[in-house]
């Protein structure tokens, strides 16, 4: 099975602007691959004026939600470094079981979300404080933060549009849908890792990690 | 989900059918999120509850129309009924245009409709009217219109596909694949509808507090007028890959103005949110308030805003006209905004959709559908469960009675005020829920001895109570019970009476509070009134169930007053049944009268005043004195054993 993929233009974002970014991006994504019975949600961005669409998952609002916090982690121990986000989905091959999930799982399809996430808003703080302009550090700075903001907004949009027109170009090597009460095909989110581990590294940690169930909590 | 509804069809059959729901789909999709609820009547403040963005999630039941292509919508008006118009044409191609509308400052958005014949004709054959005809007659203003969207879906057929285009074929022509594609395409769809400029229109128009100066119209048609080079300059196209069919393909696309930046800025006036209570609360708009489930055929078309009302405020309204001054309306919009997840499901298309002028049908469909869009409240709520109908109707009633309570407290107009009000002028109306013999020991306990021999007392006093009551009983009292009884609620009728009936009444929050000792009835009623604060329309009840009891006591209790009822003068002649019903499900909760008779012993004051202790020791005496004078008269054996005998010789020492 060839595996689609797709990379997403890359997003130059400010710390406190990835949480609304991902979401949008990856609830959009999996509003595409949610092929069984749902009720959208629309959703208003509230840095943006953009309205995404959720399929009304909880589990998956969840699950989302907290690969965001990890990748905002992960973030902030490694600043103004580009980033990515692989969300891929995958068929669970029905064979004899293993214990090693791992070698079950048939890509079919894997997006990359790319992300530059910049530091303006300290440095223009910081510089404000310095300088001795003629207009007001302030208002400048102001200007600048919503050029900037007006133009990750055009830049998001045009992200999804992205999405839209890869689900609309491919769309024969999506699985068949097994049938409307299963919302989304298997998934995976994988954010890049601090010691820059692989998907098998991660997946390893993972395991290790639920293997003390006291280290969770 | 085609093998769902396909296993008795052949592929072909399948195939067609795809094909038209497609065509459905599509349409409900677009304008879902187009179709302005931006109406006649309801601009001002009910539109807070309409955000889009908080969409169609609230409604849990799924219907057949949500399974197809697995996606669920809300209802929207426009596009139900252009679907059923375009069912009949037999799958020519479906334009939709949706039209930007913008009208002068100081428009009145009575009068908002499309314009059609001055800017430009959009299409030489327009098949219908892209509103309602009479309000067709409010639209010649200086306006401009202009196509912002235009929505193509077609089905060309394989012979007109093989002339025009030498496309790739299809990898494969079976149903279960063309439907897994139409339900990526509908994805697809659906975001992408949002987002395009003119959705941000849409929210603007659907948010709340403004008057915008401009409005979303739609029109749906099978033919348009090709849109002139210059225009086609500045618009974009989006194409979606068409879905091969076995002997055709399904083609969606849009033409769209990608800036529409110069309508937004336009400066809009604000209106604060503000009761216009004759405007809310007339019968004009309390037709408003509208069941969704509202099947829509009901209506006519004239009398459309009276007629179809179907609930229990239309009885009511219309049996007393006075308590119309108050409307529900600020109450449950402000509830409804906390609530905005339900809030966009039923909102009136901005443009009523396209209608053959001759097809009245249509037009009925559309008065009611006008109708019940105007009514956020109502119609918002998933489904026209009890709850939610209950709980909007006690504070309606709570209002107006409130108002012509006994006690009226200048300005009191919220429930809460008069009930509290309420509370200190008839605190020995709890204690009497109880049965009998616990409210005579109340009264005792709280001085009341007037149910003691003196007949006339206690006649008095039931004419006093039925004073007391009689204000705000007469008017409202039939309508209700009719009202109740019609209506499909699961709720006990006499139990929902009591409610009704006493409604401005609040007991203390301790009734609410307990709610598992009361009987079921009575429980529900609590949680139907949750969403409401503990001064709410709850407590009523026990008022209003004292009532029955007092009646009730009257009628059977003291062996004296055999013929009380029918002395007592009853305001009017269907009181007494309702008390009865009222005695009667008094009965059934005798639970709660334990906690009654403790608390009335706190709160009986207010009535307790008017005849204090004294007074009462003193009937007491002349009491014992007129049995003391007739046990000597050596009469005493038949006497007593003939009540109206004793009746009348103790209307005789009332006089004393």
């Amino acid at each position: 099975m060839n595996c689609e993929v797709c990379r997403l233009k890359e997003l130059d974002v400010e710390h406190f602007e990835i949480r609304e970014v991902l979401r949008c991006i990856l609830h959009t994504i999996f509003f595409h691959r949610a092929l069984g019975l749902v009720r959208p949600k629309d959703i208003d961005l509230e840095l943006f004026e953009i309205t995404y669409v959720q399929c009304g998952d909880v589990d998956l609002e969840k699950k989302i939600d907290e690969k965001i916090d990890q990748f905002i982690g992960w973030v902030e121990k490694h600043p103004n470094k580009k980033s990515q986000i692989c969300l891929s989905f995958y068929e669970v091959k029905n064979k004899q079981p293993s214990w090693f999930n791992k070698t079950e799982r048939l890509c079919w399809e894997q997006w990359y979300i790319n992300l530059n996430v910049t530091q303006h808003a300290k440095l223009h703080s910081s510089r404000s404080h310095h300088s001795k302009p003629v207009v007001d550090p302030g208002e400048r700075a102001m200007e600048e933060r919503n050029a900037r903001r007006v133009a990750l907004e055009v830049a998001l949009r045009e992200v999804l549009f992205q999405i839209i027109k890869f689900v609309n170009e491919k769309k024969d090597h999506i699985p068949s849908i097994p049938n409307s009460e299963i919302k989304t095909f298997p998934y995976e989110i994988s954010i890049p890792s601090s010691s820059e581990s692989g998907f098998g590294m991660d997946v390893l940690k993972r395991m290790l990690q639920t293997g003390h169930p006291t280290m969770l909590s | 989900m085609a093998s769902s509804h396909g296993n008795t069809h052949s592929e072909p059959a399948k195939m067609e059918q795809i094909i038209t729901e497609f065509f459905a789909k599509s349409l409900h999709i677009i304008l879902e999120s187009r179709s302005s609820y931006v109406s006649s009547r309801n601009y001002s403040g009910e539109q807070t509850v309409s955000s889009p963005s908080s969409s169609s999630s609230s409604s849990s039941s799924i219907r057949p129309r949500d399974r197809w292509f697995n996606l669920a919508l809300r209802d929207s008006v426009a596009a139900l009924e252009n679907i059923d118009l375009w069912r009949q044409s037999n799958l020519e191609p479906m334009f939709i245009d949706v039209i930007l509308l913008k009208k002068p400052i100081g428009w009145d958005p009575v009068q908002c409709s499309p314009r059609r014949d001055i800017v430009r004709n959009l299409s030489q054959k327009e098949p219908y009217p892209s509103r309602n005809p009479d309000q067709e007659e409010f639209s010649y203003e200086a306006k401009t219109e202009k196509i912002i969207e235009r929505w193509v879906v077609q089905y060309e057929s394989r012979k007109s596909r093989e002339s025009s285009s030498g496309s790739k074929r299809p990898t494969s022509n079976s149903s279960h694949i063309l439907y897994k594609k139409a339900i990526l395409l509908f994805r697809s769809l659906y975001a992408m509808v949002r987002l395009l400029p003119a959705y941000k229109l849409f929210r603007e128009l659907n948010s709340s507090g403004q008057i915008l100066t401009f409005t979303l119209a739609h029109r749906v048609s099978s033919f348009v007028e090709p849109f002139t080079r210059r225009e086609e300059a500045e618009m974009q196209r989006f194409g979606f890959t068409p879905l091969d069919t076995s002997c055709g393909r399904l083609c969606l696309s849009v033409i769209y103005c990608s800036s529409l930046t110069d309508v937004s800025s336009e400066p809009s006036t604000p209106i604060p949110p503000q009761f216009i209570p004759d405007y809310v609360g007339s019968p004009m708009a309390d037709p408003l308030r509208r069941f969704p489930s509202l099947p829509v055929s009901q209506s006519s078309p004239s009398c459309s805003p009276f007629g179809r009302r179907h609930s229990w405020s239309y009885d009511q309204y219309r049996a007393s006209p006075p308590l119309v001054s108050f409307s529900p309306s600020p109450t449950y919009s402000e509830s409804r905004a906390s609530n905005p997840n339900s809030s966009t499901r039923r909102l009136p298309p901005m443009s009523l959709p396209p209608h053959p002028p001759e097809a009245n049908l249509f037009h009925k469909k559309n008065a009611s559908f006008e109708e019940f869009c105007f009514s956020p409240p109502f119609s918002t709520s998933p489904s026209a469960s009890p709850p939610a109908h209950i709980s909007g109707i006690h504070p309606s009633k709570a209002f107006p009675r409130a108002d012509s309570a006994p006690v009226t407290i200048p300005g009191s107009k919220f429930a809460y005020g008069s009930g509290r009000s309420n509370k200190q002028i008839l605190p020995p109306s709890p204690p009497l829920r109880g049965t009998r013999l616990s409210v005579l020991k109340t009264e005792k306990d709280t001085g009341l001895e007037h149910t003691s021999a003196k007949m006339e007392k206690l006649l008095s006093l039931g004419k006093d109570e039925s004073g007391r009551y009689g204000v705000k009983i007469p008017s409202n009292n039939s309508p209700r019970i009719s009202v109740s009884r019609s209506s499909s609620r699961q709720s006990i009728p006499d139990d929902f009476d009591d409610s009704d009936f006493a409604a401005p009444f609040f007991v203390d929050d301790d009734d609410m509070m307990e709610p598992p000792s009361r009987p079921e009835s009575f429980n529900q009623k609590g949680h139907m009134n949750e969403p409401f604060e503990p001064g709410g329309p709850f407590p009523v009840k026990s008022q209003d169930a004292a009532v029955g009891a007092l009646v009730q006591m009257l009628k059977a209790a003291p062996p004296l007053c055999r013929d009380s009822t029918n002395s007592i003068n009853l305001p009017q002649s269907s009181k007494p049944e309702i008390w009865n019903t009222r005695g009667e499900s008094n009965q059934i909760s005798s639970a709660p009268e334990l906690q009654q008779t403790a608390l009335s012993a706190v709160v009986s004051s207010g009535l307790a005043m008017s005849r204090t202790t004294a007074d009462a020791f003193e009937e007491l005496k002349s009491y014992r004195e007129m049995k003391e004078l007739l046990l000597k008269q050596g009469v005493v054996s038949q006497t007593l054993s003939d009540s109206s005998a004793a009746e009348s010789s103790s209307r005789g020492t009332a006089g004393f």
